[in-house]
């Protein structure tokens, strides 16, 4: 009996990975900060906050954009993807840093979606760690 | 004399007959558009692709995502899948004249080469839903394989084809609904394209493309980039939209290898071509744009900023 629960958790579990909605969300913010664009990548790349939370999956030196993929697990979202770019601001020693990530709820199946698993709970949890993300990445910079 | 005064009159009736031909034939000129389906907005650009602007943002229902265009029929059909229904345009006046119904969310659309029906795939309940352009509403529906994504009407064979993304298969269906065919693809195929005896589908979890031969049902794999969403063929080329590594790749299909890359907006989803044009059109959902390609070079001639999370699931341009 036990084996016959495991291998249907395991089962639902695995299918889970690879099913989504039909409706990508998405979360786009953007910080400006005081430094050149090239200090800025530079620490972005090593940024040990992002690396305790997302795995680099690529980046490019040449437009500062590196790709993410979620690392953390047990959270209310799902098939979550991510880059941030590095670009210009107004003058030499400013830079907009832009985030954006696309994902999807939780819940993949036919509507009605129980609670927590919806859209609106999985767009505010990625909210949640883009801006305070951003904030920090901020401080970390600006007060070198 | 009355003669002349007659004749007067004639002048100024044939004058006035004449403008109000010319208004009426400059007012329903359908120039080349492009529909893009924003689904953060809930709205639709249009695009005049002449001059590379967009001139119009309909409001349709929540969440639109798939789209199929009628060119003889000049309408076009947009799927909601927030509101589970399609907002019909007239795409002369670019307004929306009917709003179907349905009891399901609509993920993809496309017609019959005849124009007479549009067939809707609906993900939730795994049935093909099958409208009457005339009478504007569902007249029949049929089951098909778990979550069918991308659909498509091949014209030489006859067949209604559909991907079933979470099965990793494709099914073929002749002109009575009668499933005649299913294949394994790549996993988690999505986006479609057929032409002649060729099917293609984009394989997004693989990150490569799947090419039937639909007379033989032979079949070949090609490597692409990152999470493929879709693809279609020109002239012995393929595009393939990579929305990971925001990119286009080119596949040489005679050699069935990608030869070339190139650079898009953000997460580029899907894509349409403009013949006459000769363009290839780009929907970029990351940078709530689309852009246009040269298809004679492959260069970019415009980004255009459309609405948020622009996709166009589907065949999106007027031609």
């Amino acid at each position: 009996m036990r084996k016959f629960i495991l291998t249907l958790i395991i089962l639902l579990f695995s299918i889970s990975i690879f099913a989504h909605g039909p409706t990508p969300q998405k979360v786009q913010e953007s910080v400006t900060v005081n430094v050149s664009p090239a200090k800025a990548w530079s620490v972005i790349k090593d940024f040990s906050e992002f690396k305790k939370i997302m795995k680099t999956r690529s980046f490019d030196d040449e437009i500062m954009k590196i790709k993410y993929e979620l690392l953390k697990a047990d959270v209310p979202f799902s098939d979550y993807n991510a880059y941030i770019i590095v670009k210009k601001g107004t003058n030499d020693n400013e830079s907009v840093i832009q985030w954006t990530a696309r994902f999807y709820r939780v819940y993949k199946l036919n509507p009605p979606i129980p609670e927590g698993q919806d859209d609106a709970t999985a767009v505010a949890a990625v909210k949640n760690i883009v801006g305070p993300g951003l904030a920090n990445l901020k401080k970390a910079l600006e007060s070198k | 004399m009355i003669t002349r005064n007659k004749k007067f009159i004639l002048i100024v009736l044939i004058s006035f007959l004449l403008a109000l031909i010319y208004f009426y034939s400059n007012y329903y000129k359908v120039n080349p558009k492009a529909y893009i389906t924003n689904q953060g907005d809930n709205t639709v650009s249009v695009v005049n692709l002449n001059t590379l602007e967009v001139i119009k943002t309909i409001e349709v229902g929540i969440a639109p995502l798939g789209i199929t265009i009628l060119n003889k029929k000049n309408l076009g059909f947009i799927g909601n899948v927030g509101t589970d229904d399609i907002s019909v345009i007239d795409t002369r006046t670019d307004q929306i004249i009917k709003t179907i119904k349905l009891n399901t969310a609509p993920l993809s659309l496309t017609s019959s080469p005849d124009e007479s029906k549009v067939y809707v795939t609906d993900w939730f309940k795994n049935n093909i839903l099958v409208i009457s352009v005339k009478k504007m509403k569902v007249i029949d529906s049929f089951k098909v394989g778990k979550t069918p994504s991308g659909i498509i009407f091949n014209e030489k064979y006859n067949y209604l084809i559909v991907t079933n993304r979470d099965s990793n298969t494709v099914e073929v269906y002749n002109k009575n609904n009668k499933l005649i065919k299913k294949l394994a693809t790549g996993k988690h195929p999505f986006g479609v394209y057929t032409k002649d005896k060729y099917f293609y589908t984009a394989n997004v979890y693989d990150d490569t493309v799947t090419v039937i031969d639909l007379e033989n049902w032979s079949t070949k794999v090609i490597k692409v980039g990152a999470h493929p969403y879709n693809i279609l063929t020109h002239n012995n080329f393929g595009f393939v939209t990579n929305t990971i590594d925001d990119s286009l790749s080119v596949i040489d299909l005679k050699i069935n290898e990608e030869i070339k890359r190139i650079n898009t907006g953000e997460t580029p989803e899907n894509l349409d071509l403009h013949l006459e044009l000769n363009i290839l059109v780009v929907t970029n959902w990351g940078s709530d744009s689309i852009s246009v390609y040269d298809l004679k070079n492959l260069n970019l001639i415009k980004e255009i900023k459309t609405g948020a999370q622009s996709r166009s699931f589907g065949d999106f341009i007027l031609q």
